[in-house]
Order: C-alpha cells, then structure tokens, then sequence
C-alpha cells in the first residue's frame, strides 16, 4: 500500500513509456479501466495513450477526440513544432469544443480517468492532458416518491449532483447564487456541493457549514444520511435538526430564507440547514395554494402531528387512571368494547402499535407486486376481525388508526419517524403514571427541544425565541403579498418584494413599481 | 453505584411498581345513580347504587352482549355511616364501584326530614364524586326510584340526568345541584332547596296496552324546602315556577286563561321573554320589597269561540293572566314568609347588594327580620304576538 502511496505522489515525466507504466500500476488490472493506444500525426508518428473508466466515461465524446487528433493534427507541421509544441496546439486549437486541462501529478489524473474523465499521455509531453468526457447513465428527473405536491412542481431531484445543482439554478438565476465544491470521503471522493446565496445567507453559516464537513474523516459517503449524521448539533436526540428534501422548489425557497443546503453526489435528497422544527409540518403546497387554502391545510397538519405524537398515549391515560375525565356516555361505550379484551390498555396499545409499524414496514420493504395482499391481511389485523376475535377492543383500533392516518399527513418522513418513536415512551409513561408521566416526559421532550439548536438557530424558533414578524409564516402562511421580509436569519438583502403588492384597484402603483 | 445505573434503575422501578392497585375502565362498576334511605335499624342509612352494565347498556360494538337484557345492575347496603354502607357495597360488586359518572343523589323525604348534613359532608368531602350532581328529594323510597327502568335513556340515570338539563321547558323544579345544595348550606341567608323526583304510573307496556299507565316513571316536579339541613316541607309545581323567578331564569311556561267572553273554552299563553326584579328598600327599620314581573307573551293556542278580534281578545286576556302570575308568586312568597319561615327566595341576597352596610346589621336576624319584610308583588304583561295566525281559525265567530 505504501508503494501506492508514493506512486500516486509522483509526477509524469517526460518519458512516454514511463508514464504508461506508472498508469497501469497505479490502476492495476481492473477490467473496466480501458486503455486505447493511438497513433496520430503520419509523420512525426507521435503515440498516444487514452485512459478511462468504461461506462462512466462517455464513448462517443472519446471517439471523436481521437479521430480529431488523428485527422487535425497531420496537418500541423510536425517536423518543425516538436512534440510537445503539437500536444499545446493540440489542447488549445483542436480539442477546443471539449474542456480540456493539463496534470501532472499522478493522483490528479488518476481521480480523474475514475471520476470518468479521460488522460491522455502523448509522447514527448511531461504532463498528461485530462479530456472531460463524463458521461454515464444516470435515473431522468422523475416526481418525487417522498413529497408529492397537488400543486407544484413535479420535478425531484436525481442521483446526479450536477443535474441537482441545475435543477436550483434553473429556479435561481443569480450570479449570486454560489456553490461550493469539495470532496468528502477517502475513497468514495464522493462530491459535496454547498449551495448558498451571498448576501442573504445567514452571517458565518457557510463557514461553518465548510468547518463542519471538512471535520468528516471517512472512507466513503454512500447517502446525504452519512453527512446529516457527521454534521448534526445533537447527535443523541430524537430530534431530526437537518431538513432533507427531496424538491427543488424546497432548497431554492431554503436558499431565499437565508439557508444554506448541502448537496451529496449519489444522493437524492439534499440537505438544508439550519432548519426550524415546523419546517417538518410546512408542506411546499402551502406556498403555492391560495393562502387561506395553504393555512387551512397547514393547521390541519398541525392538529395531526399533536395527534400522532399524543392520541394513544392520552387514551391509555384517561382509560387506565383518569376515566373520570371521559364522558359518561362515552365511559360506557368503551368500557362495553373492553368488556372481553383480556389485555390492561397499555399492552392493548402497545400490540396495536407495533402491529401497525409492522404493517408499515413490511408495505415498505416488499415487493411492490404483493402489495396488494399486505393491505388485505393488514385490513384484518388492525380491523374488524381483531376487534371480534376480542383481542382489542373497537376503539382502540380507531385510536391507532387515527394515529397511523395522523402520522402519514406529516409531509418529511424523517420527521414523522421521529414522532413515531417518541410516541412509545409518552405511551408506557401514561400507562404506569397517569397524567403525571404524560406530563412529565412530554414535558422533558419540550424542555428538550427547546434547547436544541440548528446551526446556530433555536429548534423552535420563531414560536421561542418569539419572532413577531416571523408568525407570518407559522401557524399561518400569509398572503404572499404580505411577506414582504425575509425570515429573520436571513441578512443585508431583507426585502423579498415591494410593498403594497396588494391586488385592487387602489393598489396599482405598488404593482409598476417592482416593473421599473 | 455510578449516575446512569441509578437513573435508569429509578425509571425502571417507578415504570413497574407504579401500576399496583391501578383499575382500568373495564374493571370498574360505573355509579349511574344513588339513593340515599334510612336502613331498617335505627340510625343506619342505606345506600343504593344503580350501576351501569355497559354489555347490555351499550350493543353491537363487537363485545358479545351480556344477554341479561338488563342495562342496569342496581345493589343497596346498609351502614352507620354512608361511607361504611358504601363499603359494605363491595360485597356484592364484582368490580370496584366509581361514583365519578354519578348523575343524580336521591335523597328519600324521611331521611332528609332528620338532616342531610353527613349527606353533603360526604359528597363534597370525597374527590371522587363531582359536584355537578344532581341533587334531588323523593317522597319514594330511594332504592324503588333509583331501580326504576325510566325514559327513553338506556340508563335510568341518564334520563334523570336529561329530566333535569331539559327541565327549563317545563319549569317546575329548582335545577339543584351539590354545588348549589353546598352553597345554600353555607349561605347564612338563605336555605337549601332541592327538586322533587317522584314515581308516576305514566308509563304504559307495548304488550298490554290496555293496561294503561301500569309502568312507573320518574317524574322531576315540586320542591323540598329546607331549614338548614332538615326538610321542612314541600312546594308543589306551581308554587316551584313561581319560585325559579327567584332563583334561577325562567325561560318559558305555560299558562292556560279562560277566554275573556266564552268561560267554557281557554286559551294557552306562553311567557316567551321575561324581566325579573327584586328591588329592596329600608325605611325606618322596615324592609320593603317590590318584586317585578314584566312578561311577553305568545298566543300560543286558542280555543275561544268568540266574535272578538284577535288583537282584542289579547288585550282583554292581559289583566287574568297578570292576576293569575300575580297570585302564583305572592303564595310562594306566603309560603317562604309565613308557612315555613325560612328565605328559600334568597331574598337576602337582594338586600345584601343593595345596602351591603344595613346588611350588617341585620343579617344575624335575619330569620325574624325576613317573616315581617313587606313584599309587594307587581305584574304587567303584554300579550302580542299570535304567532302564526293573524286571524282566527273560526272566523264566522261562532258564539256556541
């Protein structure tokens, strides 16, 4: 290994042969690194060596440099420039429609020919000369599986860093607009892009964003989840601290927040910090609806988080201790459905519970052919046929499937996963103490949450640290011609829009305004 | 031992040891309704517990039914105390018995007669019952009234219950509850009332139709009146409308006139909207009070056979009806002032708001000063709304 080592730290020479042989040793004999040897220029008769990765290099790209440099470079006069005046014409006159550039070190050009980029060794030429010819198949922008929009765009982002980056910058045309590269992973060299908007981006976010993943020390990155992981503020908590998203929409309107997000190669779901807890509860639909539509739906979303996290706990609660708190004739109607159920209310939830996590999982991972039959024999055991084999009672089979139903209307998965796993603590709480170990663990998670930070920013926030100007955008999703500011991380540039875009007749100057 | 252990082993003990003794819904005997009797030895009361059945109170939630068909399961123990007799109970209940769903306390005459004191002690005292009971008197015996399958409700308490909540289109007895029987207790005024519940044969079987009114209901009218803690008598319903004028708001009743020109035939007025006041004034030591009663009234039925328009009819059916108002309250004041002489109308009260420092003076005395206050009864009505009919039906005015 340490052999490798040195090999890669050494430089080209101007020796042909030598330079071909330090390739081949370095990239040994892996089947899918090609070699092609040519021959161009019929007098001088200069060899040349192609390096690249089959599959990842794109053919036809390499086919034409070849027959450019075998047809263009005979006419070059050979005999009078020398080699190496040939290579530089080479570079800057033939080659001139694909992006070339010249190494000379040897780790350089290996990264490239295994980034999918092709070397070119030229005899009586002490550098190598790196023809981009990347080029792979990669999955076409489809929809998104994780966050579907009514209304919206309908693009997601792809496996493809470059093609994710376009997808922003075709929603943000700014000079502005930056993204920074860098190579995360000893071997995977996997790329990551910080994507930002200078002017707007929140004060000493970038750097600290650059601090935190040049801190990651790994040998590969095979998902954004390896980065989110390494970079997050509580490593312990149950709390997701980092937005991943699966929409373009999503990180070009994070980039106008005052955002930054983390681009992964390899990866579809890119990363957004720092992120404010509700951001899991707003859904892009909200933004592009009308307004009263958006903040309809976003209450909605509200009450089902309360209800995913809570309705089984409290009903164990108020069944096991508490039944004084249940409406007679309610108390009654429970009570008559738990009258053959064999098991206390807590192992009743707590079996409902994990046979629904289990029906969800299994739907997950199967195949999705079989799908079908889940639903049926899923129907059965949480359903009708469960509450008549007296093993649960009615209710509790409405109560876990509100909560099921609740916890799907949380539009990031990874955020109703999180709520999903709190709720088992809540649960075995109420069941042993009541309204007190309700209170106190729901207790412990707020105080918990409160204190946790995003990159800087409160969790909570704007709900604590109150931000008055911020509620625009919480609870409510104001008219858009109302959020006139920008939340209040972002910085210098703090109007979105002019005022007074009001629609109306009175309103017509504001509206030319911004036209000018 | 190091932190983490002992944190996780005080979790882990507090989560297992705590659900000792803990009693889940269905291992509870929910309490519908109490009766309160004197026991059959002397100085012992008895309790009776009218206990829901939730299999048979409730069908078809999956549960197999308990095929008894009978929703409720009710049980009496007798004790010296009503805690003892309450415990005493649970030699017949199968599942701990609850009494937070409580609806109503039945209170039997002749125990009341000897004093309800332990009776609200205990109820107020125990966190488990609410104080938005219902709180009633029966001339029955409690157990019979409180065993009684009664109402449209599958629960009999829950009838009861909705007897009481629905009671303001009927208006015939006070709405008491133990907040209220609690306060009135306390107040150094006034004195406790409590409604009326008795069994009527109103009730008639689908299978033995002739047999009319062969099943018995409860029925909520009338009035216990109290001094202190003991019933010292009773008020019938009419004397009961009267007297909600006084202690709580009189949404509607119902009052049959004679029409003005035809005896034999009568008209239904019902007072839609009413204003109540009780304006006290002390002069010279002496204790007047002008109570006022200004009615709206609908024309809700007539039967008169008259030649008289409508407008006039309503006009000439005015001065019977303030007459007939007018007698109604000046008894219930007659019965508080000189029947039983004790301030039922919270008369006090009146006084108290308006000469807070007089009050003072005279609030020690008050049961001699109440019996000689003046109270003055005024009455104005005003019959003007026919309701649907402008005209009236018989309109060739026949006479006979």
């Amino acid at each position: 290994m340490k052999n490798l080592e040195a090999l890669l730290q050494s430089e080209f020479t101007i020796d042909y042969e030598d330079n071909v042989a330090l390739m081949e040793e370095v990239l040994g004999k892996s089947c899918d690194i090609v070699k092609r040897e040519v021959i161009i220029h019929e007098k001088v008769d200069i060899p040349c060596c192609f390096f690249f990765t089959d599959g990842l290099a794109d053919d036809k790209q390499i086919d034409k440099a070849i027959r450019d440099l075998q047809y263009h470079v005979t006419h070059l006069d050979g005999t009078v420039l020398g080699s190496y005046d040939l290579i530089r014409n080479v570079q800057t006159h033939l080659l001139s429609d694909a992006s070339i550039s010249q190494v000379d070190c040897c780790e350089a050009a290996v990264e490239a020919i295994l980034s999918g980029d092709t070397v070119i060794i030229a005899d009586g030429f002490e550098k190598v000369l790196i023809l981009s010819s990347r080029g792979w198949k990669t999955r076409s922008v489809e929809e998104p599986m994780t966050e579907s929009v009514i209304r919206g765009p309908r693009e997601g982002f792809t496996e493809s860093i470059r093609t994710n980056t376009a997808l922003v910058r075709r929603r943000i045309r700014d000079p502005l607009l930056h993204f920074r590269a860098m190579k995360i992973g000893k071997r995977s060299k996997t790329d990551v892009n910080v994507a930002f908007i200078d002017g707007i981006v929140k004060p000493g976010l970038v750097d600290e964003v650059f601090q935190r993943l040049e801190r990651i020390k790994i040998d590969a990155i095979l998902d954004s989840g390896y980065i989110e992981e390494l970079i997050e503020d509580v490593p312990l908590s149950p709390f997701v601290t980092i937005q991943s998203t699966e929409r373009p929409d999503k990180v070009a309107a994070a980039l106008l927040e005052g955002r930054a997000a983390i681009f992964v190669d390899n990866s579809p779901f890119v990363l957004i910090v720092p992120t404010y807890f509700w951001q899991y509860i707003q859904a892009s639909d909200d933004y592009y609806s009308r307004y009263w539509v958006g903040t309809f739906f976003r209450m909605i979303r509200y009450i089902a988080f309360l209800l995913s996290l809570t309705a089984p706990s409290v009903y164990v609660m108020l069944l096991s201790f508490h039944q004084e708190m249940v409406p007679t004739p309610l108390a009654l109607t429970i009570a008559s459905g738990r009258e053959v159920v064999p098991f206390p209310v807590l192992m009743e939830a707590l079996i409902m519970e994990i046979t629904f996590e289990l029906m969800r999982e299994a739907g997950l991972r199967m195949p999705r052919p079989i799908g079908s039959a889940m639903s049926i024999v899923g129907s059965l055991v949480i359903g009708q046929a469960a509450v008549q084999a007296g093993l649960v009672s009615p209710f509790m089979v409405i109560v876990i499937s509100i909560t099921a139903i609740s916890s799907f209307a949380i539009p990031n998965y990874a955020a109703s996963f999180s709520i999903r796993m709190l709720r088992f603590p809540l649960m075995i709480a109420s069941g042993t103490l009541g309204l007190l170990g309700f209170a106190a663990v729901f207790m412990l998670l707020v105080i918990h949450a409160m204190s946790v930070r995003s990159f800087g920013e409160p969790y909570f926030s704007p709900a604590t640290p109150f931000r008055p100007s911020d509620q625009k955008d919480m609870v409510f999703r104001m008219p858009w011609w109302m959020m006139d500011k920008r939340p209040h991380m972002a910085k210098g540039d703090m109007y979105r829009q002019t005022e007074n875009q009001r629609p109306g007749p009175d309103h017509d100057q504001g509206g030319h305004e911004s036209d000018e | 031992m190091n932190k983490p252990l002992s944190v996780c082993l005080c979790i882990a003990f507090v989560i297992l040891l705590s659900g000792c003794g803990k009693r889940e819904i269905s291992d509870l005997a929910l309490v519908m309704a109490v009766g309160l009797d004197k026991g059959k030895q002397e100085g012992t009361v008895r309790v009776t517990a009218q206990i829901a059945r939730p299999a048979d109170a409730r069908g078809q939630t999956g549960a197999p039914s308990g095929q008894t068909g009978e929703p409720i399961y009710s049980i009496s123990a007798e004790g010296r105390t009503i805690f003892e007799a309450i415990r005493n109970l649970a030699r017949f209940s199968s599942r701990r018995i609850f009494w937070a769903h409580n609806f109503v306390i039945v209170i039997n005459e002749d125990y009341a007669r000897d004093g309800i004191m332990d009776v609200i002690d205990f109820f107020s005292r125990n966190h488990e019952l609410r104080m938005r009971t219902w709180v009633a008197v029966t001339p029955h015996a409690a157990h019979e009234l409180v065993s009684t399958q009664t109402g449209l409700e599958v629960i009999p308490g829950q009838s009861v219950d909705r007897l009481f909540r629905y009671n303001e289109i009927v208006a015939e007895a006070p709405r008491t509850d133990m907040r209220q029987l609690l306060a009135a207790y306390l107040s150094r005024t006034s004195h406790p009332i409590l409604a009326r519940l008795t069994l009527k044969g109103r009730g008639t079987s689908n299978k033995k139709p002739q047999e009319h009114g062969s099943i018995d209901q409860v029925e909520l009218s009338g009035t216990g009146i109290f001094r202190k803690d003991k019933l010292i008598g009773t008020l019938d319903s009419k004397e009961s409308q009267a007297l909600l004028y006084f202690t709580e708001r009189v949404e509607s009743a119902v009052v049959p006139i004679p029409c003005p020109d035809d005896k034999k035939n009568e008209a239904s007025l019902e007072l839609r909207y009413q204003r109540f006041t009780v304006e006290p004034t002390y002069q010279n030591g002496k204790i007047y009070f002008d109570v006022r009663l200004k009615t709206y009234v609908d024309m809700v039925e007539s039967g008169c056979r008259s030649r008289l328009s409508q407008a006039e009819l309503m006009q000439l059916m005015e001065e019977p009806l303030e007459k007939v108002l007018k007698e109604r309250l000046e008894k219930v004041v007659k019965a508080a002032q000189r029947t039983y002489k004790v301030d039922f109308l919270e008369l006090g009260k009146y006084f108290e708001n308006k000469y807070p420092k007089e009050w003072k003076k005279v609030r020690d005395r008050w049961e001699e000063e109440f019996p000689r206050a003046v109270v003055r009864v005024h009455v104005e009505t005003e019959i003007n709304n026919p309701v649907l009919l402008e005209e009236r039906v018989n309109q060739r005015g026949e006479n006979k």
